[in-house]
């Protein structure tokens, strides 16, 4: 119920805002209709179901979060997956991925250093080969010394 | 051409040996996926479907028709072993697939949700490709009003067959429409809700926001809640079902068929809402309905066949008119898109290649399913063993992969991971993340023959469109669909106000 009346109002928050810039673009006539037509009947549709949520929430549906408690791990995971995106092009697919295998096996599922390494240095290679030495998808090769031509 | 001649054609098509290969490896794929808990086919079809550009365009809908019946016939595997559905649409054989399975039944339990698969399929591909010409051939005469009507037919759907509350399912479909409507406009050229930003003139893409939302989002929300698998009940040995099994099983398969395919063809209509609605019409008709839930072999033939015949249901409205009915079918229509072929009416006639390939492609992808599945559980019980804490790393691994083959970029691998984070919440907060696929999908279709039908109605409103008789039966029917809730309400109030009376 709380969830509902929380979601509600969110969608309600958004419709503002969305409304308003629609509105900017030209919403035009039901004759004529202009871009911003359409996202403001969007806007429109979301903030009325945002209301009814929030003025008439669901009495049947679970009142708390469904959730658990592993939350160090959660943010482990989130971490490494931003770093991924930096590190992708200037490492090179390889290396990345194997560093993100690493910490996700180890620090995040908790295996052993011996099924962590074996495990991210077979998924890693034999990924890259699929995909760009048989599929030639253009991973990014970054500072290893692997020919280009693969 | 006639039907027969037609599919004869696409038999011709779909025999040539490569394609054979990809019938083979989809629906092997797809059955992997299935069986493996966290992947499940809407994931796994947007994370192949980079790797279907170099395909043509036929064999890459043959290769994704195939993961998507796969992993239908792939589910129940775990939903009968380790009471685990593999995916949504097989929630419900855990129900007695589970309990057959601890009284030492599971292979017939396995037998018949393939053998009750098989048929399911079979009789669901016979269907469509004997609707599927008449209503292209009706779809041809439809104009921007009456396509307008379809889609916001299709749209009320949504938020009722996918969720349990409908009011959230629309909201969701409601912002689905709005991240649809990001990016340049077709018709003014205006760019919308771009921030600047060069990534987003060309809107967000479908294949990080559907990896994301269902790929991403399930294996963060699994990494934050670990909940400890059951036990696999061993490998089962005989999994022919008796005659009895038969006796009892053939109704509730001819039921599930029906019930699958009439729900598969419906906008919102989920193989996992036609299992569940296979199941409640097994338990109504039951002579002893407290047996079901205890290991009948009802609540196994019946939703597993549902599943199927939906799963074979939704190509109708897809090949048809281009209405994908689901998050997979929506994905589907990308691949169509991505490889030149515009879905609608003409598809029939301008691909007609593409239609009865994949036709007669589904035929032989259920032999070769039945064929293959029931020696090779043995082998899938196996791959059940390789602990979760190894298997999830690999498939944030494969979809970031996916994410970056798609276009070579960063900002996709980006993008999918930032969905991913959204579909985590989702989950936690109980949100429904296909109604807002199917409305991303649906929402540049809907704004565009919106706008195409008020610029022909020319002030005349309303009027136009319910003077036209298809778009004012379909948009009719809508209504209805919207107003159901507020009238059943009504009537359960009254009902309640004259039982106090």
């Amino acid at each position: 119920m709380r969830a509902d009346r929380i979601l509600g109002f969110g969608a309600l928050l958004l419709a503002l805002p969305v409304g308003l810039t629609s509105w900017g673009y030209g919403v035009g006539s039901p004759k004529s209709p202009g871009a911003g037509f359409w996202p403001f009947l969007i806007a429109a549709s979301m903030a009325g179901l945002g209301a009814a949520l929030a003025l008439r929430p669901d009495r049947a549906l679970h009142p708390r979060a469904d959730g658990g408690s592993r939350w160090r791990s959660l943010g482990i995971a989130l971490a490494t997956l931003g770093i991924y995106v930096l590190v992708l092009e200037p490492l090179g697919y390889l290396l990345a991925t194997f560093l993100l295998l690493v910490v996700q096996l180890k620090w995040v599922e908790a295996r052993s250093w011996r099924t962590t390494v074996l495990t991210a240095g077979i998924a890693a290679a034999v990924s890259f080969a699929i995909f760009r030495v048989f599929l030639k998808v253009s991973l990014p090769v970054g500072i290893l010394p692997l020919p280009r031509s693969w | 051409m006639d039907t027969l001649g037609s599919l004869l054609h696409g038999f011709a098509v779909a025999l040539t040996p490569g394609n054979l290969l990809y019938v083979l490896l989809g629906s092997l794929i797809g059955t992997v996926i299935g069986v493996l808990p966290g992947l499940g086919p809407t994931a796994s079809i947007a994370l192949l479907l980079p790797a279907t550009i170099g395909m043509d365009m036929v064999s890459a809908l043959i290769f994704l028709a195939g993961i998507y019946y796969g992993a239908m016939y792939g589910g129940s595997t775990t939903s009968i072993l380790v009471n685990i559905p593999g995916e949504a649409a097989s929630v419900v054989t855990c129900l007695d697939g589970y309990q057959m399975a601890r009284q030492g039944r599971a292979g017939p339990a396995l037998g018949m949700s393939a053998f009750g698969s098989f048929i399911g399929g079979t009789i669901g591909v016979l269907a469509v490709m004997l609707i599927s010409p008449f209503l292209a051939e009706a779809a041809l005469k439809f104009g921007p009003p009456e396509m307008f009507a379809l889609l916001f037919f299709a749209f009320t759907c949504i938020g009722g067959l996918t969720g349990k509350s409908r009011a959230r399912g629309l909201l969701m479909a409601c912002v689905g429409l709005l991240l649809g409507s990001v990016g340049t406009d077709d018709i003014h050229g205006v760019d919308r809700f771009v921030f600047g930003t060069l990534y987003l003139r060309d809107g967000i893409a479908l294949v990080p926001l559907a990896m994301g939302l269902f790929g991403m989002g399930e294996i963060l929300y699994n990494v934050e809640r670990r909940e400890s698998t059951g036990a696999v009940v061993g490998t089962p040995k005989d999994l022919l079902p008796t005659r009895k099994d038969w006796r009892d099983s053939r109704w509730p398969i001819l039921r599930g068929s029906l019930v699958g395919f009439g729900i598969g063809i419906l906008p919102g209509g989920m193989p996992a809402v036609a299992s569940l609605l296979s199941y409640a019409v097994e338990k109504r008709v039951a002579k002893e309905p407290d047996r079901l839930g205890r290991g009948a072999i009802e609540g196994v033939a019946g939703p597993e066949t549902a599943n199927n015949a939906a799963t074979a249901g939704g190509f109708v409205p897809l090949l048809t008119l281009g209405i994908p009915t689901n998050s997979v079918l929506a994905l589907m229509l990308a691949a169509l898109m991505l490889h030149g072929v515009t879905p609608g009416p003409l598809l029939l006639f301008k691909w007609p290649d593409v239609f009865w390939g994949v036709i007669a492609s589904m035929y032989i992808g259920n032999v070769m399913l039945l064929v293959l599945n029931l020696p090779m559980i043995g082998l899938f019980v196996q791959l059940l063993k390789v602990p979760y804490s190894i298997l999830s790393p690999l498939i944030i691994m494969f979809v970031l992969l996916g994410a970056y083959a798609l276009n070579n970029s960063v900002t996709d691998v980006l993008a999918t991971i930032l969905f991913g984070l959204v579909g985590y919440l989702m989950k936690r907060y109980g949100l429904e993340p296909a109604p807002l696929v199917l409305a991303f999908v649906l929402g540049p279709m809907l704004e565009n023959n919106l706008s195409k039908a008020l610029i022909m109605a020319r002030g005349a409103g309303l009027s136009f469109f319910f003077g036209r008789p298809i778009s004012g039966t379909l948009l009719t029917m809508a209504l209805v669909v919207l107003a159901f809730p507020l009238v059943k309400r009504c009537l359960a109030w009254r009902g309640k106000a004259a039982a106090t009376a």
